[in-house]
């Protein structure tokens, strides 16, 4: 034991890896699912009538967005984290017995929120508010996840060798003070229970915000949710592996500060845009609306920096498949923040609010820019966490085009179904009535509904050979080299 | 002074300050280039090329520690 | 400044969390106290009501149905009045979603039906030919959750003094006093009172005979709620 040299300490990686990719799987195929209920209805209840309730559209629909935010997503940063805190701070968790004692808290703590998250959103307990539909057990369940996550990061800070942060760990830090402030203010509620003195459900609570009030509060989390969960730790995991992946130093580390600070002061602010034209004062929509479109330059700031780190290297992309993603991800987020502040000018949120062209945004950000950083991400820790090559390049080459294509008939179709449907809306005939039922509006988006549910269909089948590629990944040829320097190694 | 008064005040304020401390942020990187210990912003990319446990670090956190 | 923070984690991170606070403190706290207050017109939900709209959250109709009619002449033509600030003041949670994937719900009571509803929730596509919505059937079977929709009455009523049992002033100057049980026993014999009222309207034999039993299933206090969006 005392004559092995150090070495990082990727257990608690390799548990949220697994946890990632089985959220991955389970979120993305309850979406196909709800994909193919909305373009054909009788899936409701493909298994028959008797459980038609838990089938239903409006009881999976949540546990969509949550095990892809939630599930997916935020396994895949705290397997990032565990992974890239460690190599950029120098200093290996299992140096710390107390670290590495909270490190598998966190994650067993993680696994009993999902359990509890699944079983409570099937059986229709939820808040009603978007991405924070919990109820308040599992709330108080959230916040013990989250201070775990917390010491993990101070704590590894307090024991670094590397005195400065790398950029990372920057927006690591940014990622957890801004989730912890956003989701303790907009789940402030009082359970029923106790306050009536006994009755009712013990599980259900009300919200200490009413109306409007409660609608400022949902979307300045809401949106920034998408903020400091769906950015700002992907960007912290794309500027680690994209320069260590293809060698190349970040192309501006300047450039990532300043975008780092530009991001944090323009984000909080941009929140109005998900409510113009409804009750909330005006200066908040029309500050949303500004502010989202402000919020372009330090998105572009990073994605810009992102794609030149590749200058000189061009050829990796042709490559390498692990670099495909990574480059095509970065240009998903250009393109998903040029189509957000689109969306938030008022004259062309009248037309896109409500309609599909919205859900059409969210993912193209989601299956884009966070799932193909998500996916890279762990092609790139698999070599090293396993001590492997990866089992199959070519596989992975075809899964990174059959999830393109999924992505390209997933937002090509919402555009077309959200614009559709938001003028039928508000067309008038030559009399000044409207022009169109809301069922005419409906039945008219029945093959876009069919195109995206097919093009969903394709990424989650892409990820299902990711998954493969990963688990023959870990019995795969052993790797020669003690540490491995850049490009992942990659079976034919 | 009314709320909505106070709250005006406080937006412009807001802007004002977040804007001279961005733009001052922007000069200060690309006027000094060199962060307080004078070792070039640039550098701190090889905090991930360079990221073995037996790596040297880019700035060590303390010297006598580290030898 | 900026030497000194990136040396110091700690105060990096306040940095990080006064600028990313800042903006919620100014733009979200102000208006508290402004747009809580009630519009006239504008009453408490009665416990069957309240429970109906547990129902509504509970399957999530909020994912496909907004209750916010934006100041457009095609949605004021299509769905009535646009909403105004103060109508929102006693929902918690508010409901105004996120995407219309069905039509605004805000005022369905001025223009469906008790029967309507009957008939749409337990086969939609046969009353609106080509609706993608999915029938609730086991509403007509499972029970509304009363004690629970009595157990927020009373939590509301106490700490956020929502006038229940007092006289709230409505728009052509007279008062209405929503009623509020005074024991769990009270409460269900009202939301009971109130269901029977609705379920004289309805078809369904299942329904008749739970609420003869004493009974309440979820279809009527889901309607209950349907016909107060007004």
């Amino acid at each position: 034991m005392e004559n092995r040299p150090l070495e990082y300490d990727y257990t608690v990686a390799k548990l949220f890896m697994f946890m990632t990719i089985v959220l991955g799987v389970v979120g993305m195929l309850i979406g196909v699912i709800l994909a193919f209920e909305l373009a054909f209805p009788g899936l409701n209840t493909m298994l028959g009538s008797g459980v038609a309730e838990y089938t239903s559209f409006g009881r999976l629909r949540p546990l969509h967005t949550d095990s892809i935010i939630f599930g997916f997503v935020l396994s895949g940063i705290f397997t990032s984290w565990y992974y890239i805190g460690q190599r950029v701070l120098k200093v290996s968790m299992s140096e710390s017995k107390f670290l590495m004692f909270i490190g598998k808290l966190h994650f067993g703590l993680y696994a009993v929120g999902v359990v509890a998250i699944v079983a409570s959103l099937l059986l229709g307990y939820t808040t009603s508010k978007e991405y924070a539909e919990f109820e308040w057990p599992i709330d108080i369940v959230v916040v013990l996840i989250w201070v775990l996550f917390g010491i993990s990061i101070f704590g590894l800070i307090g024991i670094r060798r590397e005195k400065s942060l790398y950029i990372s760990i920057w927006y690591f830090i940014a990622n957890f003070l801004g989730v912890a402030m956003l989701y303790v203010f907009n789940n402030m509620e009082i359970p029923t229970y106790f306050a009536s003195g006994g009755h009712g459900d013990i599980l259900h609570s009300v919200s200490m915000y009413a109306g409007t009030n409660d609608a400022m509060v949902q979307w300045w989390y809401g949106h920034n949710a998408v903020a400091f969960v769906l950015t700002v730790p992907i960007i912290a995991i794309m500027y680690y592996f994209l320069p260590k992946e293809s060698g190349q130093a970040i192309y501006s580390y300047k450039l990532s500060l300043l975008s780092f600070w530009g991001l944090m002061f323009v984000y909080l602010w941009a929140g109005g845009h998900h409510l113009i034209y409804s009750t909330v004062p005006d200066w908040v929509q029309s500050m949303g609306s500004v502010f989202s479109v402000v919020l372009i330059l330090p998105s572009w700031g990073s994605a810009i920096n992102m794609l030149l780190t590749m200058k000189g290297e061009w050829q990796q992309v042709a490559a390498s498949p692990l670099i495909k993603f990574m480059i095509l991800a970065s240009t998903f987020y250009m393109f998903s923040t040029l189509e957000g502040p689109i969306q938030a000018i008022k004259s062309v949120n009248a037309i896109a609010h409500f309609t599909d062209w919205i859900v059409g945004h969210v993912h193209d950000g989601a299956l884009g820019w966070v799932g193909f950083v998500v996916i890279a991400a762990i092609y790139h820790m698999a070599p090293r966490v396993f001590k492997r090559e990866i089992y199959s390049k070519s596989l992975m080459s075809t899964q990174f085009w059959i999830q393109t294509l999924g992505i390209v008939l997933y937002f090509t179709s919402m555009w077309i179904a959200g614009i559709t449907q938001g003028m039928m809306w508000r067309a008038h005939d030559e009399f000044g009535n409207l022009a169109y039922s809301f069922i005419d509006t409906v039945t008219v988006l029945h093959p876009y509904y069919a195109i995206r549910g097919v093009g969903g269909l394709l990424y989650l089948v892409g990820f299902l050979m990711f998954a493969y590629n990963i688990y023959k990944t870990m019995s795969a040829r052993p790797v020669e080299e003690y540490e491995l320097q850049n490009a992942s190694p990659m079976g034919a | 002074m009314s709320i909505a008064e106070l709250q005006a005040y406080g937006y412009v304020a807001a802007m004002v300050v977040l804007v001279f401390v961005t733009y001052g942020y922007a000069y200060h990187l690309y006027t000094k280039k060199k962060d307080a210990n004078g070792k070039d912003y640039e550098d701190y990319s090889n905090m991930a090329l360079r990221d073995d446990l037996t790596d040297t670090p880019v700035s060590a956190r303390s010297e006598h520690k580290e030898k | 400044m900026f030497h000194w923070l990136e040396k110091h984690p700690f105060f990096f991170a306040v940095g990080v969390f006064l600028v990313i606070a800042f903006a919620g403190l100014i733009t979200v706290l102000p208006n508290f106290a402004q747009s809580s207050r009630p519009l006239i017109g504008a009453a408490p939900y009665s416990t069957l009501e309240l429970a109906g709209r547990h129902l509504y959250i509970k399957n999530s109709c909020n994912a496909c149905h907004s209750q916010l009619i934006r100041p457009f002449k095609s949605e004021t033509d299509r769905y009535g009045h646009y909403s105004l600030s103060g109508e929102y003041a006693y929902d918690r949670p508010f409901l105004w979603g996120s995407k219309r994937t069905g039509p605004d719900l805000m005022r369905v009571g001025n223009y469906r039906t008790t029967d309507w509803h009957e008939n749409h929730m337990k086969a939609p596509a046969d009353v609106v030919p080509g609706s993608i919505m999915p029938a609730y059937t086991w509403m007509f079977t499972k029970l509304a959750d009363i004690d629970t929709a009595y157990a927020e009455q009373v939590t509301v009523a106490n700490i956020f003094s929502v006038p229940y049992n007092k006289p709230v002033p409505m728009r052509d100057g007279s008062t209405k006093i929503v009623k509020m049980g005074s024991s769990v026993e009270d409460a269900n014999a009202m939301a009971l009172a109130e269901a029977k009222v609705i379920a004289a309207d309805m078809k369904d034999q299942d329904v008749k005979d739970a609420i003869a039993a004493g009974k309440i299933p979820e279809i009527v206090a889901l309607i209950a709620y349907m016909n107060s969006l007004k």
